[in-house]
């Protein structure tokens, strides 16, 4: 999409257009749901968070500063909204437990055949705590002391559930492996075969802090 | 080492989450979102201007409330009528009783002729303001169907004597011994009032019971006293605690119990005993205690930005715990060698189940996400007789709470 066509877009956005909201709504549904699968464990869920993101896009698309990259701001946004849901449902955050993932063996992960659903999917299936911490600071980028803030939970939090997360991860990846050229997670998506052209570098889009919806 | 191996972790999740696969784009979630846009829509018209047009109604419906029971002459002049014949049975109570027993002491038709038992100038009075009541009351029937200057002029006067009805017939009670005569008046009264307690009860079965959320309320809250009117008003003190119940968005059910101490101050007119003073005292002062239990409907007529704004009735019952009463005179208590009590204690009174009439209005902002903080402007308005006196106690108040909200409706 070219960027006069995305400025059209946005004030027909402002103008609360039905029509323009829509096509906005689909030019960026991949990559919005992209972001809020890894912070939900399915995608309905995933579904229901990225609406909530893009309802508060489309009600506050007035205060977006078209002077900045529209994508780090909804971006920005979609992130916040997987915040904003980890911590209504802190009560199911830690229904699982780690077990025995202390004497997982590292091996080397380059050698592994993995795709980019496998991990999805892994990721997925990590306890809702453990989850939003492994995704704001391995794919994000945020540091500890930036995660306890945002979560409201103290940075020895953070970082004892990005361990635990790394364990669940590293035990799901050797099992994966174990298990004749990978498991087949399902995770109920439907996949095309087409691969995001636009895709963009992700942690430069997260470290943009200027934006807080 | 192990730094490493982590940071290797994070990078190869980076780097394989880096291009994400298209997921599907699906309409059903397009729906959902189109129905929450919906949803978040100002609402136009009449629906957008509800909120504001109840508002004005409530607050019309205030000001009617106290121009109705305002202090007013023309009441007076009614009352001047009836004590004029206070006065002569006060001074030939001897000759009454003799006429009282020649008619029989007993005798309970006094009001359905009240000529044969009373003689004289007073009772034509007693009787003509009778049978007067009896067609303001006919006309405020009439006035729906034909409204006109002059049944409007005779809706007035009704709502007038219906203010203040008492000193017409305390002439007639004090002296005579057929209590069954002032009745008619709170009969009236209190059919009328069954009407609104009968259309509460429809609201509430014709709403589906959906998802009911409960709060507990702590409230404390000052009002003013008075008996016909806050001429004389007194302020008291109210604590208490109320569970409401949502039956829908829009409407909730509250119940809970209130102690309150009301001090009032009404002209002896307006005091109603058997006990015949040797002298009259000039007003009492009156200190009752007592339990309110409401059951009022409430709607919401505003809700915006956190701050809601519902308008409520209901009817209340009174259980009196204590009642105190001050005689105040303006000369001496003693005459014919008899004194006159100068205060009257009565340490449990009778219970008054929904004798009273609320009307609210509430405003309520969240605190936090389980504390809301209520502000609510009320009347109460008698239906009955209340007290060991019988006076129509009436307050309004407004009522500060905390709301702890039990359970949420929707998710946070």
């Amino acid at each position: 999409m070219g960027e006069e066509e995305l400025h059209q877009l946005i004030s027909g956005c402002i103008k609360q257009d039905r029509k323009c909201q829509k096509m906005l709504y689909k030019a960026f549904y991949g990559f919005s749901m992209s972001i809020c699968l890894r912070y939900t464990g399915n995608r309905d869920e995933a579904a229901e968070v990225m609406n909530q993101g893009f309802f508060k896009v489309f009600t506050h698309m007035e205060s977006y500063d078209t002077g900045r990259p529209f994508k780090a701001w909804l971006g920005k946004i979609m992130m916040n909204v997987s915040i904003d849901h980890y911590r209504s449902n802190l009560k199911m955050a830690y229904t699982e437990d780690l077990d025995e993932a202390a004497h997982v063996s590292d091996g080397n992960l380059v050698d592994k055949n993995l795709n980019y659903n496998d991990l999805l999917a892994m990721v997925q299936r990590l306890p809702h705590a453990y989850r939003t911490v492994f995704n704001l600071f391995a794919i994000e980028g945020y540091s500890h002391d930036e995660i306890a803030s945002m979560l409201n939970i103290n940075a020895g939090t953070s970082k004892s559930n990005l361990h635990k997360a790394r364990q669940k991860l590293k035990q799901m990846i050797f099992k994966a492996d174990s298990s004749a050229n990978g498991a087949n997670y399902n995770n109920g998506m439907n996949c095309t075969p087409i691969v995001a052209i636009n895709a963009v570098a992700v942690n430069g889009v997260f470290l943009n802090k200027g934006i807080r919806e | 080492m192990n730094n490493e191996k982590d940071k290797e972790l994070d990078d190869f999740f980076r780097k394989g989450l880096h291009d994400p696969v298209d997921p599907v784009f699906r309409d059903n979630d397009w729906s959902s979102l189109e129905q929450m846009l919906q949803k978040s829509k100002k609402p136009k018209g009449m629906v957008y201007w509800l909120p504001y047009i109840s508002s004005i109604a409530a607050l019309l419906l205030l000001f009617l409330g106290w121009w109705s029971f305002r202090p007013k002459q023309s009441p007076q002049s009614q009352s001047q009528v009836a004590t004029v014949p206070h006065k002569q049975s006060a001074s030939q109570s001897s000759e009454h009783a003799e006429i009282a027993k020649s008619t029989g002491a007993s005798d309970k038709n006094i009001n359905a002729n009240p000529s044969s038992a009373a003689p004289g100038k007073a009772s034509i009075g007693i009787n003509a303001a009778a049978s007067g009541r009896n067609k303001q009351f006919a006309a405020i029937m009439q006035t729906e169907k034909r409204p006109g200057k002059e049944s409007n002029a005779n809706r007035e006067l009704a709502m007038l004597s219906l203010a203040n009805p008492r000193p017409v017939f305390i002439t007639g009670l004090i002296d005579q011994p057929g209590i069954n005569s002032y009745t008619l008046p709170n009969q009236s009264v209190t059919e009328m009032a069954g009407k609104p307690k009968s259309e509460n009860k429809v609201k509430i079965t014709s709403r589906p019971a959906y998802r009911p959320q409960f709060a507990v309320t702590v409230l404390a809250a000052p009002d003013l006293n008075g008996v016909g009117s806050f001429q004389q008003s007194k302020v008291g003190t109210n604590i208490g605690l109320q569970f409401s119940a949502g039956l829908s968005r829009k409407f909730t059910v509250t119940t809970g119990v209130i102690y309150s101490a009301k001090p009032y101050l009404t002209d002896f007119d307006s005091y109603h005993t058997l006990y015949k003073f040797p002298v009259t005292p000039a007003n009492v002062t009156a200190d009752c205690r007592m339990l309110d239990i409401p059951l009022n409907i409430g709607y919401q007529v505003y809700s915006k930005h956190q701050n809601r704004i519902s308008i409520g009735t209901g009817l209340s019952s009174y259980l009196m715990l204590h009642e105190n009463y001050t005689f105040n005179y303006t000369t001496s208590n003693h005459a014919y060698g008899y004194t006159s009590p100068t205060s009257y204690t009565v340490p449990h009174g009778d219970n008054y189940f929904m004798g009273v009439l609320n009307l609210n209005a509430t405003y309520e902002r969240p605190l936090n996400s389980k504390i809301d903080i209520a502000v609510e402007p009320y009347i109460k308005l008698p239906l009955t007789n209340i007290g060991y006196s019988q006076v129509r106690l009436q307050s309004t108040g407004i009522a500060v709470g905390l709301k702890w909200n039990l359970n949420s409706l929707a998710k946070p």
